[in-house]
């Protein structure tokens, strides 16, 4: 407890040494260090103070110490600091985090935790401010809602892990990125700083416990409009889903204000959805760009409804017979049953007891008629031994369409079916429908011959 | 060969297959009992090429029908197309009945309503609905091939499209296989 002060005596000398005056003046190199060093330093004290009992005093005199300067001079960096400190005390919780993530914490545990006599709350809004301005951007792009810290704060934890392990700047850089915006742009930066510090100074004035969460939301909708509209972002695209906000990087050298960024996430899901289409539609793979794609989609609907038509029309056309519910109806049931043996002879059980002249159905037949669902076909078997009973009366313009749609689609229909089929069907029954296909076609066209 | 167990789990798309299967082949029986009647009562030629296209028309729409009602209304597209097949339905049953004086009270209200609803059948850029990304020539097409796909943004008429086209194909091969069935 005694080192710590000297310590952090030192440690917000340096810091205040560079924030003094304007704290627009120090870059953001020089930010970025010196919240490494105090970063380092406060890991290695936190350690420590976690096993100390009188840590809590220790930090009400460091707050005793340093609550005039921060009240007096406004000075971001020391209420950032001194919020750090307050935020400290919070590890006496039983809060094993480290001060970055901690700071956060502390953000969101102040709406629990009565600090009344320390005024933590007040020096905790300060963290809108200098240096603890990207945090509050990291508090409010992580701490989404105020009550639903707790789930959020492992993550962050895995995040900041990364920090305190970084020492080059280039590092600190990146630990930077992880948080929101780096302030390049110092002017507005200026501007809405100074509408915080004011903002803050009034909410600085109440003991606030519970109050900062509807302001915690009103400065996190803030931080974060403000903050896209001024920074220009160095992190790669990331979206991050939280319970209640959506949060969306913006790329690297792209616009970042919430239009764009809206429209960047509708842009996304559409891509995303052409990419499901992509796979639905057979033959797309090598189509690139959205125009090519609608185009397939459009032509491909458009088949399958031509193929609907045609196959009503050789609905219709067919010769009703009277039992061929029953079996149609058992074949169904059949359907979806990927079974092996069992399904395979009660079907050739049905087919004996429909008695019917012109279902002679092989077992095999039946099945494969059936889609080949079955298992353990022997596709040279079955197209040989259809056998067609009764001539089909069909027109003559309706033959020369069907011939045509019929030879079409089986190289398109292959690859559908196996789309369509479960896994748990063979790969050799995929081959028999397609089989199927160029049978049917020149049964039909033998039935026409016959027939004139 | 694997051994799958009788009790087996029927996932969401084969449900939906048998579903659209059932209810296909009971229209289509109700569909060629009608005919059989017809022909037994009229003793007329089995089947000319109008009756035919007659028939496969009605079956078309029984397919349509049972599709969307084997999928249910939770889709946009099958809500349009239920929509779409009810007034139809509608429309018809008014024409086949006698042409009272109501009957043409109605109609002629009917087409007042439809003159309302001009501004709908126009294209999406033409009506002035700016919302619309790229509503192009192509993406206002597969508006008109999707069931309800004028009233809706593009990212869900994609989504919608996406089902569609799964339903279609699973139409398609279980017709396909009731017709190769019916016509060994």
């Amino acid at each position: 407890m005694n080192r710590t002060l000297p310590e952090m005596l030192h440690c917000l000398n340096s810091v205040g040494n560079l924030l003094a005056g304007n704290c627009t003046d120090m870059t953001v190199l020089d930010r970025q260090r010196a919240r490494l060093k105090w970063q380092q330093e406060q890991l290695q004290q936190e350690e420590q103070q976690q096993q100390q009992d009188g840590y809590f005093n220790g930090s009400d005199q460091l707050n005793g110490i340093f609550f005039n300067p921060a009240q007096a001079g406004q000075f971001p960096g020391f209420q950032g600091l001194v919020g750090g400190v307050s935020v400290i005390g919070d590890t006496t919780a039983n809060r094993p985090v480290k001060p970055d993530p901690s700071l956060e914490n502390g953000w969101s545990e102040l709406d629990r935790f009565e600090m009344s006599g320390i005024g933590f709350g007040s020096s905790a809004t300060g963290l809108a401010n200098g240096p603890g301005f990207q945090m509050t951007g990291a508090i409010s792009r992580t701490s989404s809602s105020p009550p639903t810290v707790a789930p959020l704060t492992p993550e962050v934890k895995s995040r900041e892990s990364f920090s305190p392990e970084k020492t080059s700047s280039a590092a600190g850089r990146e630990s930077f990125k992880k948080r929101k915006a780096d302030k390049v742009n110092n002017t507005k930066e200026d501007d809405s700083r100074e509408k915080r510090a004011k903002g803050s100074a009034e909410e600085g004035d109440s003991k606030i416990t519970e109050q900062n969460s509807p302001k915690n939301n009103n400065t996190n909708a803030n931080n974060r409009e403000s903050s896209a509209d001024t920074s220009k972002e160095n992190s790669k695209a990331s979206e991050v889903q939280k319970p209640d906000y959506i949060h969306v990087r913006a790329r690297r050298g792209q616009a970042t204000d919430s239009h764009s960024l809206a429209e960047r996430v509708r842009r996304e899901k559409i891509s995303e959805r052409m990419k499901y289409l992509q796979d639905l539609v057979p033959g797309c793979n090598k189509i690139t760009g959205k125009a090519g794609m609608l185009d397939e989609i459009i032509n491909y609907v458009q088949s399958l409804q031509r193929q609907v038509e045609f196959l009503s029309m050789k609905l219709a056309a067919v010769n009703p017979r009277l039992d061929f519910n029953i079996d149609d109806l058992f074949a169904k049931e059949m359907f979806p049953a990927c079974a092996g043996a069992g399904g395979f002879q009660t079907l050739g059980m049905s087919a004996e007891m429909s008695n019917s002249p012109y279902l002679q159905f092989n077992p095999a037949q039946q099945v494969v008629s059936c889609g080949g669902l079955e298992m353990g076909m022997n596709s040279h078997d079955m197209g040989l031994r259809r056998t067609i009973s009764a001539p089909v009366s069909i027109p003559e313009t309706f033959l020369d369409t069907s011939c045509y749609t019929q030879i079409q689609p089986p190289t398109t229909w292959d690859s559908e079916l196996q789309n369509l089929y479960s896994t748990e069907f063979n790969q050799g029954r995929s081959s028999i429908p397609f089989s199927s296909q160029p049978f049917t076609g020149s049964i039909e066209a033998s039935n026409l011959k016959m027939e004139m | 060969m694997t051994n799958s167990p009788k009790g087996f789990t029927l996932n969401n798309a084969d449900s939906c297959r048998v579903k659209f299967a059932r209810r296909f082949l009971r229209s289509l029986i109700e569909i060629k009992t009608r005919q059989t009647n017809y022909n037994n009562n009229l003793s007329s030629s089995p089947s000319s090429s109008s009756e035919i296209r007659r028939r496969s028309e009605r079956i078309k729409l029984k397919a349509y029908s049972s599709m969307a009602h084997a999928v249910g209304p939770r889709k946009a597209w099958t809500r349009a197309l239920l929509l779409k097949l009810h007034n139809r339905a509608k429309r018809h049953r008014f024409r086949t009945r006698k042409r009272s004086s109501l009957a043409m009270v109605l109609k002629k209200k009917r087409v007042f309503r439809v003159k309302n609803h001009a501004n709908f059948y126009k294209p999406a850029a033409e009506r002035g609905n700016y919302s619309v990304l790229n509503s192009d020539e192509k993406t206002e097409k597969l508006r008109e091939l999707v069931p309800g796909g004028k009233a809706m943004d593009i990212c869900s008429l994609l989504e919608e499209t996406a089902h569609f086209i799964k339903c279609l194909a699973m139409q398609v091969q279980v017709m396909h296989e009731i017709a190769d069935q019916l016509s060994n």
